[in-house]
């Protein structure tokens, strides 16, 4: 069986040998490079082509979101796992406009790492536990304390369903195969439930996700 | 928790000194008045002195020239009168050889008495010389009257006779005399006029010397009163210029003095957070990920030793959260992670998980790569203004808007908390705000009155003339 190859980007040394303890116990994963920083990070990626790169937000010269989009852009079929102290929507706003797929908070890396590579390395997204915790809670006192509705009551059951799809990363055309509509339909649902929860862009609508659960 | 804010704390102000140079403004207020009291004084009495001694001199001029003038007129009226009675007596005397009508006896008694009375008339302010002559005058007349009265009763034979003789020998000389001492009168008279009008003169020229040396004094007083004042004038502008220059430069001094101290305070915040974060955090991370490869190592029936490492992780965890509470707050990775709108973003939503504010950031145009020194400063602002907001204004609501212009931004913070006056109360944090925002050459201005919120309001420049210290 082929391993997950994986790329380790962190300005601490420390955190690198733990991390890298924490995937070699795995059979099917293995460390292909460790990067001190953000420009090595993309050069080592850029040679070494891993299947997922585990980056740390921030590291000095380029910081974890600038190197994760520059590698999402060159080789989209890098998955990147961004390894944050920080829970807040702006981070992880950030970290999936870079192109991230995972989001892994460090306090909970030790037991979260090995779910989340293996799940971005199988296309899909990931999320620390306590991400969605975070938003959701954020948005729900926002939502109590002016007195507004919660936009996801106002989706069809159908437009629900389209919102997980797309949120997991599904493009159009899949969906439409998926639940049997034209790519048109999809797409008139799509801006629909963009426009009723007000959002700009797939990474707002990955993060409206992860909020209410509907993908971790 | 707060931010703490830098000190600029004026100095007190110097009472001892204060009084001193007060008490020292009266004595100069007071020797100012007495000087100035006294030159006036001197001026209004040398001309009162001028004035009164004119006067004076005039008066004893008047007097001076009417005595004279009563005493030519009282020997004028002498010398017609004697010369009347002298024509009178002789045309008498020769009656019979003269075609003329010749005087009664009466007539020429009476003309005696007229000048008799002439001679009484003379003013009676007489000097002894004067004295003398008309005295002899006086008995002159008593003389001729009796040899003319005798002369009167000859008979027209005798007369004929003797007239002649009596009028050469007798009347002539006598009128002659009487002529003469008339003009010795006078001479003396006039010779005392010319004294009494030089003593006038002397008087005049004394009192001209007085009034000259009075001038002279006034004006050398006023002169060196001037060259005094003017002195002190210059004296005093000088200390006015020199004190307003200290102050000016002490106020730079001390702006430039918080201005290093916002600088240091910030450079410390950065490396203890960085220091924090790097080292203890990242210390701390890496033995989570150990002490998580420990646990898997414990048989799975030693609970003694699974509880000891479950604490142990749980103590590690809540340390790694405090550091990571205190560097957050010391210095915000968001802004070198993020930028300027998603760390305020931030902000706004860690003032509303901690607090009853619901904050909300709303941006327009707001570049991401600004100026390092830029970013801090609004964020501290947005950070401190928040701070007030939630903590002593107990407000439920606050907006955030910032704007970025072709050449400056606007930062906007306004709640709807309790308000205060602005110009009363200034926090050190307002006044750290404030300095921040100066540093950059930017204004600042706080509306806010009790019961009706606050807005902070605060204009950047993008092109600040210093260029910026922090580099990120």
């Amino acid at each position: 069986m082929r391993k997950i190859r994986i790329l380790l980007a962190d300005d601490h040394k420390l955190i690198r040998s733990g991390l890298r303890l924490l995937v070699e116990q795995q059979t099917d994963l293995t460390v292909v490079g460790e990067a001190n920083d953000g420009r090595e990070a993309v050069s080592l990626a850029k040679s070494l082509k891993p299947d997922v790169v585990v980056m740390d937000i921030g590291m000095p010269n380029l910081n974890g979101i600038e190197a994760a989009l520059q590698i999402t852009e060159t080789n989209p079929q890098i998955s990147v796992v961004m390894l944050s102290m920080h829970s807040d929507e702006s981070y992880v706003l950030r970290a999936l406009k870079s192109g991230a797929k995972g989001y892994l908070l460090k306090d909970s890396a030790e037991s979260d790492l090995i779910k989340a590579v293996r799940s971005v390395a199988d296309g899909k997204s990931f999320f620390s536990p306590a991400v969605s915790k975070v938003l959701l809670d954020d948005y729900v006192r926002k939502l109590k304390r002016s007195g507004t509705e919660d936009a996801y009551d106002l989706l069809t059951p159908r437009e629900r369903e389209i919102l997980q799809l797309v949120a997991e990363g599904k493009s159009n055309k899949d969906v439409a195969n998926l639940l049997n509509l034209s790519v048109y339909t999809v797409e008139t649902h799509r801006s629909n439930i963009m426009e009723k929860l007000n959002l700009r862009g797939i990474p707002e609508l990955i993060l409206f996700a992860v909020r209410r659960g509907i993908i971790s | 928790m707060k931010a703490p804010s830098p000190l600029t704390a004026p100095a007190p102000p110097s009472s001892v000194l204060d009084s001193q140079s007060k008490a020292h403004a009266r004595k100069v207020r007071a020797l100012l008045f007495l000087s100035f009291g006294w030159l006036l004084a001197l001026l209004i009495g040398a001309g009162t002195d001028a004035l009164l001694s004119l006067r004076q001199l005039d008066t004893v001029e008047r007097q001076v020239s009417s005595r004279f003038s009563a005493r030519s007129q009282a020997l004028s009226t002498i010398v017609v009168s004697v010369r009347v009675y002298d024509d009178q007596v002789e045309r008498f005397l020769l009656q019979d050889q003269l075609p003329a009508p010749s005087p009664a006896p009466s007539d020429i008694a009476k003309q005696f008495a007229e000048m008799r009375a002439a001679l009484r008339s003379f003013p009676p302010d007489q000097f002894p010389e004067e004295q003398l002559l008309l005295t002899e005058m006086q008995s002159l007349l008593t003389d001729q009257e009796n040899s003319v009265a005798t002369a009167l009763s000859w008979r027209p034979g005798d007369r004929h006779q003797r007239a002649q003789q009596f009028i050469g020998e007798d009347l002539l000389p006598w009128r002659s005399r009487i002529l003469e001492i008339s003009q010795q009168i006078s001479t003396v008279d006039g010779k005392r006029l010319a004294d009494e009008n030089l003593a006038l003169a002397l008087r005049f020229q004394s009192m001209e010397e007085r009034l000259v040396w009075l001038v002279a004094l006034a004006l050398f007083a006023g002169i060196l009163m001037s060259l005094i004042c003017g002195w002190y004038i210059l004296r005093l502008e000088r200390q006015g210029r020199q004190r307003y220059q200290a102050l000016a430069r002490s106020r730079i001094e001390l702006e430039s003095l918080s201005a290093r101290l916002v600088e240091a305070q910030e450079e410390e915040r950065r490396s203890i957070s960085r220091e924090l974060h790097d080292e203890v955090g990242q210390s701390l991370g890496a033995l989570l990920v150990e002490v998580g490869q420990l646990s898997k190592l414990v048989p799975p029936d030693d609970r003694v030793t699974e509880a000891q490492i479950a604490h142990i992780k749980s103590v590690a965890e809540s340390a790694v959260k405090s550091i990571r509470d205190i560097a957050l707050l010391l210095r915000p990775p968001m802004l070198d992670d993020l930028g300027l709108i998603p760390a305020l973003e931030w902000q706004a939503r860690e003032i509303s998980r901690r607090s009853d504010v619901e904050v909300e950031v709303h941006s327009q145009s707001v570049s991401e790569d600004l100026g390092d020194e830029t970013k801090v400063t609004v964020y501290r602002l947005v950070q401190e203004a928040l701070n007030n907001a939630a903590t002593h204004a107990s407000a439920k609501n606050a907006k955030v808007t910032v704007i970025q212009g072709p050449d400056k931004i606007t930062v906007e913070i306004t709640d709807d908390g309790n308000g205060f006056d602005p110009e009363r109360k200034r926090g050190m944090g307002i006044l750290g705000m404030e300095e921040r925002v100066r540093r950059l050459g930017g204004s600042f201005a706080i509306k806010s009155s009790p019961g009706r919120g606050a807005t902070v309001t605060a204009e950047i420049p993008l092109h600040p003339a210093e260029s910026p210290v922090y580099q990120p």
